[in-house]
């Protein structure tokens, strides 16, 4: 017995070296490495990036022109048109559209999702909003819902108890269009901070797509027709202001698309690949284009996107080559490394790796 | 030989047991009064709605609540061992060495399983009152991970008291503080559900190295 | 029953780090005998008190109690030896009687009567933590203990410490009646050896590294004796002859002690052409023929 005592203290003291020296190492070696910002423009046609130096911000475009500060804003006029307005300079029509602030306010727009968002525990418990109550404000609702193996249930907020009532309705709602119990994602943005509510996108047992909100107490359940052979893998309910579009969604191959609000119709983006659980993604928009950074540990890659049709205007990439020689020497002097946490999810768990640091 | 080794540890222990049950229960009973309030001033729903939408779960106050009381508890249990070598005493006795702290460790380990059960039935009984399963379920395991640190914390503050030298001890602790570490590393609720079989067995382990303490006890370690 | 000798120690070698404390000790202790173990601090009787109860395993060499290795006996075995550790420890968090009932249930030959017999003269309340206990109250808590327990062998770690002489008496007194009448073999050490010469049959005297004699005290004392004389002033005395246990020059007064009658001291002086007069030859106590043995210093 005695033996196995020592082995297990011999273990717990290489498990914890393990652990602790490449943190330690990291933490007085480790240096911020920070993106430069980047950003598509219209007017120039290229991207337009702001990169920090040892002489303070430098503003370029990938053909290697240098601009002033002013210069930056208009070159990025959707982006900066606050600092355009106020210095009378947004022009009055762009590309043959008419700007005001009132457009650009409600055409612009940023999305963003990290993997930690994903990799998380999740409750399981979704309030549903009145989508259109009447009320300039949304206010959240008195019951939440979960979805079991054959029904959905509400439960009342007040008593704790099942609203039997509600349960069937939205049961046979969702089952009259086609919904097989149960459900595999349930994506929403249950929160009164935004300006309107399209209540829900689900996938069921077969992984067909559902678009479930509230209209005035009733249930609203609609089947969204998606090209065979696509998997839904993640789904992100966008609820911008233009409402134009409904939702951001990855399939199995990591394919990224676009659901639009109207039509329903899925759009498949011009972007490689998409892996919401190792990928960050940043979607800034306007009137005119949209610029998708897709960022892991290997690099950032931009896709500037017009808006219009979702076409690819120009592609580029900024490979992660920084490895600095810190980092090169910890993974020689930690060939294994244990952690256990990690900022790619909200898990803890053991984690090892070997190689280089990153 | 087991009634008299309980009998031992129960006579030590009684009055700490009676404290440890009264703070834990103060301290369970405080942070449900704390929801009672959100409740009673800002309702009900906003008290599901900050816990969906903020992750907010009203006992974080409880976090090192059973690691205290596992660790004083070993300390109350095994410091009176060592003073004085009244380990020579207890090892004297006409039963196996390893069998009696092992009796020892188990009447612990009961004790804290008593304690901390009846504050897992009494957030249970309330909070299935108030809110959802999920939500329950929610509370439940992340506050899992914490009072499973309590029984960790009593196995290694007992190998730490029961170690016979000063400088080995100091490694001890050392080795305990980042054991320890490792149950307090996030403060997401639910972070440690798939983690927590390793965490649990290897709590489980622990219990050899006090034989590894009592070992070296016999062998004569010493300053 | 078992081997002649309850105890029966061989070629025990123990260091601490790298400092020797001794080197092939052997000794045995016969059924029925009280040993004192004696020696200056330092000299090794924790550590062969450590070795004996189990909770020192020696550098090597092994120690036998009823014929079996104590660091692998027999965990049943342990119920024949009564154990008192140094300071009459034991465990104060419990009152006299908590403490009766705990240890009884170990021991089937367990002897109720001959605790509180003792318990009845210290005049504490039942109820009463041993911590609240005077060290003298608490030695006789530890001998009731023991002498309930009825184990054949008894080893007594220091048992003199922190007793005033009330005490240490009554515990002397105890014991010696319960051993000689129950023919117990005690094995003993304690600081104080005027305690021991009323109670111990043999004893064993330990210098730096190993045991100086081992005897029975009467045996000790008969032969042992201490002699004085004077020597002309000036006089230095190298000593020459390992008959004479470490002699001591004081002004000119000489004193030795010797295994020796005083006439063969005479001749042994005459023939080292000692220029000595006044000779005075006195028989000692224990604590003398201690002293005489170890040297002062």
């Amino acid at each position: 017995m005695i033996r196995y005592s020592r082995l297990l203290l011999y273990f717990t003291i290489v498990v914890l070296l393990l652990w602790i020296l490449p943190w330690m190492y990291n933490f007085l070696t480790a240096r911020a490495n920070k993106t430069p910002f980047t950003l598509y423009s219209s007017v120039i046609d290229d991207y337009a990036v702001l990169q920090p130096s040892d002489k303070g911000v430098v503003r370029k475009d990938l053909g290697g022109n240098v601009y002033s500060e002013s210069e930056f804003d208009s070159i990025l006029p959707m982006f900066y048109y606050r600092q355009l307005i106020a210095d009378g300079r947004l022009p009055e029509r762009m590309k043959g559209v008419e700007l005001n602030p009132k457009v650009i306010q409600t055409e612009n727009f940023i999305f963003r999702h990290s993997p930690d968002e994903s990799n998380r525990p999740v409750i399981g418990l979704y309030p549903l909003l009145e989508s259109s109550s009447g009320r300039v404000d949304l206010v959240m609702p008195e019951d939440v819902f979960h979805i079991d193996n054959d029904c959905i249930e509400f439960i009342d907020i007040k008593s704790n108890c099942v609203d039997e009532k509600k349960s069937q309705l939205f049961t046979k709602a969702l089952q009259k269009k086609g919904f097989i119990f149960p459900a595999r994602i349930i994506a929403g943005n249950p929160t009164t901070r935004k300006d309107y509510d399209e209540g829900y996108l689900l996938t069921d047992k077969e992984n067909n797509l559902f678009h479930m909100k509230q209209v005035v107490g009733r249930s609203f359940v609609r089947k969204i027709d998606i090209p065979e052979g696509i998997v839904i893998n993640h789904i992100f309910l966008t609820e911008f202001k233009n409402r134009k579009i409904l939702a951001f969604l990855t399939d199995k191959q990591n394919r990224l698309y676009v659901l639009l609000t109207k039509s329903y119709r899925l759009i498949s983006l011009p972007v490689t690949q998409f892996d919401p659980t190792r990928q960050s993604i940043s979607v800034i928009g306007n009137l005119f284009d949209w610029t998708i950074n897709i960022s892991d540990d290997n690099g950032d890659e931009y896709y500037a996107i017009d808006a219009r049709d979702y076409g690819l205007l120009k592609r580029m990439e900024r490979p992660n080559n920084t490895v600095s020689l810190s980092e090169k020497i910890g993974g020689y002097i930690f060939p294994v490394r244990l952690t256990f946490t990690s900022l790619k999810d909200k898990w803890v768990k053991a984690r090892f790796a070997s190689g280089g640091f990153n | 030989m087991l009634k008299p080794i309980l009998y031992k540890e129960w006579i030590k222990t009684r009055w700490y047991f009676l404290l440890a049950i009264l703070v834990s229960i103060g301290f369970t009973g405080y942070s449900l009064l704390r929801v009672n309030r959100v409740i009673g001033l800002k309702g009900m729903e906003h008290l599901w709605q900050v816990m969906l939408e903020r992750d907010v779960i009203f006992i974080d106050l409880q976090m090192y609540i059973p690691l205290i009381i596992g660790i004083l508890l070993a300390i109350v249990q095994f410091v009176p061992e060592i003073q004085q070598s009244r380990l020579k005493l207890t090892l004297h006795l006409p039963y196996p060495h390893y069998r009696i702290i092992a009796v020892m460790l188990l009447y612990g380990i009961l004790v804290l399983l008593v304690c901390f059960v009846f504050n897992f039935i009494f957030m249970s009984v309330y909070f299935i009152g108030i809110l959802a399963g999920e939500l329950v379920k929610h509370i439940l395991m992340t506050a899992l991970t914490w009072y499973i640190a309590g029984f960790t914390g009593y196995l290694l503050t007992a190998w730490i008291c029961l170690e016979p030298t000063w400088k080995r001890r100091i490694l001890n602790i050392v080795i305990a503080v980042c054991v320890l570490r490792v149950f307090f590393l996030s403060a997401v609720p639910e972070a440690y559900n798939s983690f927590l079989p390793v965490l649990i067995g290897y709590t489980s382990l622990t219990v050899l190295l006090s034989m590894l303490s009592v070992y070296r006890f016999k062998t004569g370690q010493q300053d | 029953m078992y081997m002649e000798s309850v105890i029966e120690c061989k070629n025990l070698t123990h260091y601490y780090g790298k400092r020797l404390i001794y080197e092939n000790l052997s000794f045995s202790v016969p059924q029925g005998r009280i040993l004192g173990l004696l020696g200056k601090n330092g000299t090794g009787k924790t550590t062969t008190i450590n070795i004996l109860s189990g909770y020192l395993r020696p550098r090597s060499g092994e120690c036998l109690v009823f014929g079996e290795n104590v660091q692998t006996m027999n965990p049943a075995r342990r119920r024949d030896i009564g154990l008192l550790i140094e300071g009459h420890v034991q465990y104060t968090f419990m009152n006299i009687s908590q403490i009766e009932k705990f240890y009884s249930q170990f021991y089937p030959k367990w002897n109720k009567d001959a605790y509180y017999e003792l318990m009845e003269k210290l005049k504490v309340a039942p109820g009463q933590r041993i911590s609240r206990m005077s060290c003298g109250q608490r030695s006789q808590v530890a001998l009731g203990l023991i002498l309930a327990q009825n184990p054949e062998l008894l080893v007594l770690d220091d048992f003199s410490l922190g007793l005033d002489p009330g005490y240490r008496r009554l515990f002397i007194e105890y014991l010696h009646e319960y051993a000689k009448a129950e023919n117990k073999t005690v094995f003993l050490t304690s600081h104080i050896i005027q305690d021991m010469e009323r109670l111990i049959d043999d004893c064993i005297i330990l210098d730096y590294g190993k045991i100086l004699i081992q005897q029975p005290v009467s045996t000790l004392l008969d032969n042992l004796r201490r002699f004085t004389f004077t020597v002309p002033e000036g006089y230095s005395w190298q000593i020459a002859d390992d008959k004479f246990y470490h002699p001591s020059l004081i002004r000119n007064h000489i004193e030795t002690y010797a295994f020796l009658k005083q006439e063969d001291v005479e001749q042994e002086l005459r023939e080292m052409q000692v220029p000595y007069t006044e000779l005075k030859c006195e028989n000692v106590n224990l604590e003398d023929a201690f002293i005489g043995l170890t040297g002062k210093y």
